[in-house]
């Protein structure tokens, strides 16, 4: 940097400028390096259509040469460059009133023209004009470095807002789009983005029809068998790894470990094969037993977690005053653990709730679907029925957000805690 | 004969255009598994053309049809495709083996104007279910004729007999009392310490651990030298290597195991880097902050499959998608177009897990290492690139591990959104078909449950020697660092 303002370009460049760079420059070449970014989703979109990708060339340059013309220091560039921004906006506007206005065109043309309107608005200011062009005073310089350390935060929670709001515009188009399907009559995907006609006639169809009930109701089985046999297997064995060490309890460990390796397909084919020679196929005991000892490790691990944290004295206590050792764990040790227990249970449901593969593969009987596979079977290549599958989705997946939302912070920490010692 | 129990009714003439007609049968006679056999008849086809076979379900088979000889086709063997075709020009009296392209593309051939017949055994129709099959014929430039007939693929009426289970209750049975017989000793070697009270506790998870993951895991690894069939279960004859003969000479092998790769690191790198950059963000104070975490948390919680077919409705021709981009595009017609779209969206559904895992590890921290930073003068950039980074770094280097295992195996996504299409025809995978998809239709649809226990073992194989390498390398480079 130094070299450049040693360069011969301004040469009565002093020291307070080197020191001062005003805020502007910073927040151009936020601008432009924003303008660079949205170029390439545009320029995708620009192949897709077949047409228009000369406003975002426009935009591109414009972009490239700001950041060319901020690391010169040269007035004229960045002028040349916010214009350029400016006027590919408005071709851009220009050409998709023309053909057809999307919100993307509305959105890259709403952010260059501001963008660009911004850098030649930002160029005229007074504290950018006295900086590029003459003496600075070493006051006028400390001045403006604390106008940079008033705006600073300011412009910085404003950049980290508009980076968070697109985010969160990505992850709702899609809960939109499935509530204005479901919302909207018949049955094909496009919704209508209209208030006018909404109707609940799909929800009608999905809460009298029988689909819904018989799916539901295997998921219910599928689902709470999974966390009763897993929560029994998994509470004792927790427990144990807790609080023994019996021989072989190293290698068991691994053991756990490693099965939370394996890879689902190295089991699915001999599962297939293990269900079906012992007629499990199609059963609701079929998928319990898998579900709960894919699960296992993970909810061994989470309810050890736990136990570490309960104090021995207390067993010892109890010890002394005479409990067995089961009757320690029962009486003591389970009431204590009961929050750990309910993120576990918790844990295990959703997966089993949401399972997919096993589901799909074992059960093929359409009286036998779980809901996953059975809401799967609603959107087939030829008949997709967009309108029951929106309707029936929001059902499905309303409580498992809320428990979800509710529960975040516990089974993160479950999760998390879990993940990283596996 | 237990290989032919499908039989398939119901065809619906529909009348045709101009001078070429088209004729679809159905054939109840030798139709094997899971299949249905479709025949067309072509009058007086001249110019070349093709022809296509769609099943409600999936699309099925695409047969190029060109005047002229076979040359430098090769011939491809009965059962090596998913659909087996042959063509006829002589009324259907002698069939021969459709030829095929070195991208597999089936060619039928003729050689004057003449009635050509075309027999198709379209395979993997679910069982059970009426499907919607429709032929549709052109030539170079339209449509010269469609029919839509429904046809079932139906089990119900001669089942096989069951399969023996004796051997696996056997094998089951065996094991648990190996199993307790072990802990048994283990309990008399303790006996003298308080330790033996925890293998009582533990028995049950552990019986139910090697029972229902460790003996399945031997049971695959034991049937990927064998011919196992899904017609003829308990019926398995050992053929030695040529399972895995099979996987890594087959024509798709490195293709998939290209497309693997690529979707795996691209979502990989893509979680980690926009989960840390969004967990980062929401580091800081930032007004709303709670609220935006729960939105940003929405992919994790909704279910993913729901996630998955709602982006598939986005992506439909008439979705959401293309007014939002004011484009007319089918995002899953082209190759490379696909593999994008399912790529953006496991980025989409894997974030927030990566996100919330890293911001975990963000706030534990220490503040006082950034205020000293700022007190001396650090930009952040620097903090970031010499503070932040480092200290994430033990907790990014597993969760990028298992990141990288999750998506490896993701299913959901693929097998949702494509199918592993487009371009799914005759055996070979397809053009988003990654490995654990690929392995589920040659499993499920084809029904080679030897050959994919082959795969699957394969498949883990790569994953551990990968895992290995990567934790022998991160430790590498942490001593290094």
């Amino acid at each position: 940097m130094s070299e450049d303002l040693a360069g011969s370009e301004l040469p009565e460049m002093d020291l307070a400028r080197r020191w001062y760079i005003p805020y502007e420059m910073e927040l151009m070449r936020r601008g432009a390096i924003l303008v660079i970014l949205i170029c390439i989703p545009m320029f995708w979109v620009a192949s897709l259509r077949g047409d228009g990708w000369q406003s975002i060339a426009m935009g591109l340059a414009g972009g490239l040469l700001a950041v060319w013309a901020l690391q010169q220091k040269n007035r004229d560039l960045m002028l040349a460059s916010s214009a350029l921004i400016l006027l590919s906006g408005l071709m851009q506007a220009f050409f998709a009133l023309e053909v057809k206005v999307a919100a993307i065109d509305v959105w890259y043309s709403t952010i260059t023209v501001a963008l660009g309107g911004g850098g030649l608005w930002v160029l005229s200011s007074p504290h950018m004009s006295r900086w590029l062009s003459s003496k600075l005073e070493l006051e006028e310089a400390e001045l403006g470095l604390a106008r940079n350390h008033k705006l600073s935060p300011r412009w910085k929670a404003a950049t980290t807002h508009a980076i968070l709001l697109h985010f969160v515009i990505i992850v709702l188009v899609p809960v939109i789009w499935i509530i204005d399907v479901a919302f909207s009559p018949g049955q094909s995907a496009s919704g209508d983005l209209g208030l006018s006609d909404w109707t609940i006639t799909h929800f009608d169809a999905v809460l009298s029809g029988s689909d819904f009930w018989t799916w539901g109701l295997n998921s219910v089985i599928v689902s709470v068998g999974t966390t009763m046999v897993g929560l029994m297997l998994a509470i004792p064995a927790g427990y144990a790894f807790s609080r023994y060490k019996f021989s072989g309890h190293g290698i068991m460990m691994f053991s756990l470990l490693l099965v939370q390796m394996f890879p689902g397909i190295i089991i699915l084919v001999p599962y297939f094969m293990v269900m079906k020679t012992l007629g499990l196929l199609n059963t609701s005991l079929g998928l319990i037993l898998a579900y709960s000892v894919t699960a296992l490790p993970f909810c061994v691990w989470m309810l050890k977690g736990w136990f570490d944290t309960i104090p021995r004295e207390l067993e010892e206590a109890a010890a002394l005053d005479g409990c067995t050792t089961f009757s320690t764990f029962w009486r003591i040790i389970i009431p204590l653990s009961l929050p750990a227990i309910a993120v576990t249970a918790l844990f295990s449901f959703l997966a089993a709730w949401n399972e997919f593969l096993l589901a799909l593969v074992f059960n093929t009987d359409s009286s036998m679907y779980t809901l996953p596979v059975g809401l799967a079977s609603y959107i087939s290549e030829a008949s997709a029925r967009w309108g029951d599958f929106a309707a029936m989705s929001l059902i499905v997946s309303l409580p498992v957000v809320l428990l979800f939302i509710i529960f975040q912070k516990s089974l993160i920490q479950g999760l998390s805690s879990g993940s990283v010692k596996g | 004969m237990k290989h032919i129990f499908w039989i398939i009714l119901a065809v619906f003439l529909l009348p045709l255009v101009s001078a070429q007609s088209l004729d679809v049968q159905s054939d109840s006679s030798a139709a094997g598994f899971k299949r249905v056999r479709v025949s067309v008849e072509i009058d007086s086809f001249s110019g070349n053309g093709s022809l296509e076979f769609h099943v409600s379900e999936a699309f099925h088979s695409s047969v190029i049809i060109i005047q002229g000889q076979a040359g430098e086709m090769s011939q491809p063997l009965v059962g090596e495709w998913y659909d087996d075709c042959w063509t006829s020009t002589d009324l259907g009296l002698n069939w021969t083996e459709i030829h095929r392209s070195e991208n597999g593309q089936a060619h039928a051939f003729y050689s004057t104007p003449q009635t050509l017949s075309i027999r198709c055994d379209l395979t993997g129709i679910s069982q059970s279910k009426e499907d919607n099959l429709s032929v549709r014929l052109f030539d170079e430039s339209r449509e010269l004729g469609r029919i839509n007939t429904s046809i079932i693929a139906s089990t119900a009426d001669i089942l096989p007999p069951p399969p023996d289970s004796s051997p696996v209750i056997f094998a089951i049975g065996s094991i648990a009392l190996t199993i307790i017989a072990l802990f048994g000793y283990l309990r008399w070697k303790d006996r003298k310490s308080m330790n033996r009270h925890g293998l009582a506790f533990v028995l049950p998870a552990f019986l139910a651990l090697v029972l229902l993951s460790f003996y399945p895991v031997a049971y695959g690894m034991a049937l990927s030298f064998t011919d196992a069939h899904e017609e003829s279960i308990g019926d398995e004859e050992f053929n030695g290597l040529e399972n895995y003969l099979d996987v890594f000479t087959s024509g798709g092998f490195l293709r998939v195991l290209f497309f693997t790769l690529v979707w795996t690191f691209t979502n990989v790198v893509f979680h980690v880097g926009i989960g840390g950059a969004l967990a980062m963000l929401l580091q800081q104070k930032v007004r709303g902050k709670l609220a935006y975490r729960t939105l940003l948390l929405l992919p994790w919680a909704i279910p993913s499959y729901i996630s998955v077919l709602v982006w598939k409705g986005m992506f439909h021709p008439e979705g959401l998608v293309n007014v939002l981009l004011g484009t007319e595009t089918d995002f899953f017609s082209g190759v490379t177009q696909a593999q994008t779209m399912v790529i953006l969206v496991n980025i989409w559904l894997g974030v927030p897990f990566m996100m919330m895992s890293i911001s975990g590890a963000l706030q534990s921290i220490p503040e006082d290492l950034h205020e000293a930073a700022k007190v001396e003068g650090v930009s952040d950039w620097a903090r970031l690139r010499h503070i932040t980074i480092p200290l994430l770094k033990p907790t990014v280097v597993p969760l990028a591990l298992m990141g990288f295992i999750w998506t490896f195996n993701m299913f959901n996504v693929i097998f949702l959104l494509t199918n592993g299409g487009p371009q799914l025809w005759f055996g070979e995978p397809g053009g988003t078909d990654i490995l654990i998809t690929y392995v589920y239709d040659v499993a499920f649809v084809k029904g080679e449950l030897g050959l994919a226990a082959a795969w699957s073992v394969v498949i883990f194989i790569m994953l551990m020697a990968f895992s290995w390498a990567y934790t022998k390398g991160s430790k590498a480079t942490e001593a290094v660092v």
